[in-house]
């Protein structure tokens, strides 16, 4: 077992908050072997996948021996290039079992000019075991191209869940990721979208749902280098039991970014008065035509509205589902693909039951 | 096209240097020897003579915060911490030394002492200098005087607070203050009695590569109310000096404290202030606050809701010029159920000045049913200035309210084309607009201190639309 300290801020504040970093006792994988449960859909020639990975540093990431970990002893390296304008989705589905308690993968995702792809990447468990998953995703999004990220964490309550994300948007990108977070005991996210192109745009969305003791630290980070660049961060969460979410997100607005956007809203409920919900929403601004905005909210089930909803026949639980299931549906929205669609709204209710 | 250009404070009056004349003057630096000094010469009690040297105890424990502003450039073996000016204090200006009285009349005091002020307190340097109360509310038993005369005079009403509200250990600078405080202010209300007219103290620092370390307490007693103005300058030095004062209020049942502070310290001034209350059951206290001067100001109000039903309210705003790094904020812990705070924070960056709003809510678990709501915005006045926005909201429990909400940017151009197409001319047009902007935190301040303030953000327009 050992401590570390992981997912920094950009910019740090007083020690006696508790949100400059998150420090956790780990149990690193003694024996890391080949992982050889997952399937790939929907890919062809064009659009090639290999395990060549280039070098890199993050700029960010949670920390360096997390990182290093999937630098040198990954188990899963892969690298999809993006070549045309793909409509089918590319599926990326990792289940973990008995002979695959470790994943350590290395995601590179490059989408060329003028490109348009959606990439789904999803983590399972099939049993009850204590799993481990590290990795690294990097997406680069170059001129004009449209790319469409959907991460789904369903790892169940017994397993970490550590994910460095690292993105770059070119002039005119559009980059989009949606990400569901729903399992581990600790899931630990860091995301870094540096936006260098002129008129590049990323949108965030998140939906997170915690129960018992489940720990979730999301350090979301933009950096808005280009003019007219846009940023959108949207995070929707709801916390049962004791479980608990530090939610850090920077949109930093950097000197040259003129006529740059940010906007990041987090609302938390509260379904539990054990959940605890600790938010540093950060706006940093070098440049001065821009124009930034964040909210973040906390509070538990509004009364009125499961008084009314339950007036019509709902009994409290269902009520409270459909009221969170309202909040999530905006972010749900962005799911396209109707068998995964399905599979999250069955999580949602399972996990609110 | 040109820009909108808004001018830095005209500091001219604040500005005035008198000769750097005293009665005394501590060497510089911070030992055990200096501290037993300052304590002699300060004719303390034993108490607090030993409560100063453990302070310094702790001070040399505890390091330098690990984010903010960098304050490398303080070197405590260059300040001196206490400075006595050649003056005893006084009820009367008359006996104020003439250059001295000098100062705080053209910094207005005793006008308006005489037009809207119940009492005022005003220090120069290390020590107090003048202090008056009017006979009413003597009568009424309302206590207000400076800190020494209070551990003199009410030892036991001292003892059971001085430092309990902000404890030595909080951060090394409260420490430092623990060690070598001198001057402020003490205040007592008694059960029941309001004090309609503000009390004011005006904080003075004359001597360059000096401190100031004033304490305030407060304690308004149950079902009583209190409005305290602060006001705060210096002249401008090449060498950096230091301000470390401590505010503590006791707010207690019922009771309501409204404590308003401009600071407009000289721009070689590191602001390392700590103000905090204790609000006990259906009491509020609401701070307003304007923060002009300083090159470095790490301000953070802090209100602890303890009772049942406690409020409270900020409104403050930050004006960062050329060289100026403002890191301000509030914190706010509710601890009990039915609590309520409102934060309402503006900053203004030009000319390369960096503001920051660092806060804190922290809703507690056993603070059911209570609500908060935080709105902060940010205008940059052009390119190179910065402007972060840095709020930690803790929520520990579900039964709350809780909102927070921050905007940055620039004055929008649609809004000025809509003003000039009512009529106005350009400039016009943007004074309106940062005017407005700044106008929910001066509309909180007595009259003459709005006036004060908008002379301070005074603008300057030429040319067509930036």
């Amino acid at each position: 077992m050992e401590k570390l300290k992981l997912n920094e801020t950009p910019v740090r504040t007083s020690r006696n908050f508790n949100i400059n970093n998150t420090k956790l006792d780990i149990n690193f994988p003694e024996k890391i072997t080949p992982f050889q449960n997952l399937k790939i859909l929907n890919y062809s020639n064009k659009n090639y996948i290999t395990e060549k990975i280039d070098k890199y540093n993050l700029v960010y990431g949670l920390n360096k021996i997390l990182e290093n970990q999937v630098k040198e002893n990954s188990n899963k390296n892969i690298k999809i290039e993006i070549d045309s304008k793909i409509n089918k989705d590319i599926v990326l589905d990792f289940e973990f079992n008995n002979e695959n308690k470790t994943l350590i993968d290395n995601i590179e995702i490059i989408a060329n000019e003028n490109t348009k792809a959606t990439v789904i990447i999803k983590y399972c468990t099939e049993c009850d075991l204590e799993y481990y998953h590290n990795g690294i995703i990097r997406a680069l999004a170059k001129e004009n191209s449209n790319l469409n990220i959907i991460i789904v964490n369903f790892l169940n309550q017994k397993s970490n869940n550590f994910l460095s994300i690292e993105n770059k948007c070119e002039n005119n990108a559009n980059l989009k990721y949606t990400i569901i977070d729903f399992g581990g005991k600790n899931s630990i996210t860091n995301y870094f979208s540096d936006l260098t192109g002129n008129s590049s745009n990323n949108r965030l969305d998140t939906i997170y749902l915690g129960k018992e003791n489940q720990f979730f630290d999301l350090n979301y980070i933009g950096e808005l280098r280009g003019q007219k660049s846009n940023i959108n961060i949207e995070v929707q969460g709801a916390l049962k039991d004791e479980s608990k979410k530090h939610f850090k997100g920077t949109i930093d607005f950097k000197k040259g970014c003129k006529k740059a956007t940010g906007n990041e809203n987090e609302a938390c409920m509260l379904l539990s008065d054990k959940a605890k919900s600790l938010a540093l929403p950060m706006l940093l601004c070098s440049e001065e035509e821009v124009e930034g905005n964040h909210s973040t909210s906390s509070g538990k089930v509004g009364e009125k509205e499961l008084f009314y909803i339950m007036s019509r026949g709902f009994d409290k639980n269902s009520a409270i589902k459909l009221l969170v299931r309202a909040n999530f549906n905006k972010i749900l929205e962005n799911i396209k693909n109707e068998e995964l669609l399905e599979q999250i709204v069955n999580e949602i209710n399972k996990r609110l039951d | 096209m040109s820009k909108t250009n808004i001018d830095e404070i005209n500091r001219n009056i604040y500005d005035i240097k008198n000769k750097d004349e005293y009665d005394f003057k501590i060497k510089k630096g911070l030992t055990p020897e200096i501290i037993e000094e300052i304590s002699k010469q300060k004719n303390d009690p034993d108490w607090m003579r030993e409560f100063r040297l453990k302070a310094l105890e702790v001070y040399n424990k505890l390091e330098l915060p690990t984010w903010g502003p960098d304050l490398s450039e303080l070197n405590m073996d260059e300040i001196a911490t206490y400075v006595k000016p050649k003056s005893k204090l006084n009820d009367s200006w008359d006996d104020v030394p003439e250059d001295i009285k000098n100062t705080f009349d053209k910094l207005g005091i005793p006008e308006a002492e005489k037009t809207s002020l119940a009492g005022v307190g005003a220090q120069y340097d290390s020590e107090v200098v003048y202090h008056s109360i009017k006979e009413d509310l003597i009568k009424q038993g309302v206590i207000y005087t400076d800190m020494e005369t209070a551990v003199r005079e009410y030892p036991d009403l001292v003892k059971e607070h001085f430092m309990k509200c902000v404890p030595v250990y909080d951060h090394k600078f409260v420490a430092l203050h623990g060690a070598v405080w001198s001057g402020g202010s003490f205040v007592y209300v008694p059960k029941g009695v309001k004090v309609d007219i503000p009390l004011q103290s005006y904080f003075r620092l004359n001597s360059p590569e000096s401190g100031q370390f004033e304490h305030t307490l407060i304690i308004v007693d149950e079902g009583a109310s209190l409005h305290f103005i602060e006001g705060c300058s210096a002249p401008k030095y090449n060498k950096v000096n230091l301000h470390a004062g401590c505010v503590e209020l006791y707010v207690k049942d019922n009771s309501y404290l409204r404590y308003s502070t401009i600071e407009n310290w000289s721009k070689n001034m590191l602001n390392l202030n700590t103000k905090k209350a204790i609000v006990g059951k259906n009491a509020q206290v609401d701070w307003v606050s304007g923060s002009f001067g300083s090159k470095i100001s790490m301000l953070y109000p802090m209100s602890i809701l303890n009772g049942e039903g406690a409020k409270t309210e900020f409104t403050g705003i930050s004006f960062a010029g050329k060289g100026q790094n403002l890191d301000n904020g509030f914190k706010v812990v509710h601890n009990n159920i039915n609590t309520s705070s409102v934060v309402n924070a503006k900053s203004i960056s030009k000319n390369g000045g960096k503001c920051t709003y660092r806060s804190l809510v922290r809703i507690n678990e056993n603070a059911k049913n209570s609500k908060s709501s935080v709105s902060c915005e940010s205008l940059m006045l052009d390119d190179f200035s910065i402007s972060d926005t840095i709020p930690v909201n803790d929520i520990r429990t579900d039964e709350v309210e809780f909102s927070h909400e921050a905007k940055i940017g620039k004055i929008g151009d649609k809004t000025i084309f809509y003003l000039m197409s009512r009529g106005l001319s350009e400039e016009d047009a943007k004074a309106m607009i940062v005017r407005g902007f700044a106008y929910p935190i001066s509309k909180e301040l007595p009259v003459e201190y709005a006036v004060e303030m908008n002379n301070l953000i005074n603008l300057e327009l030429e040319g067509a639309i930036g």
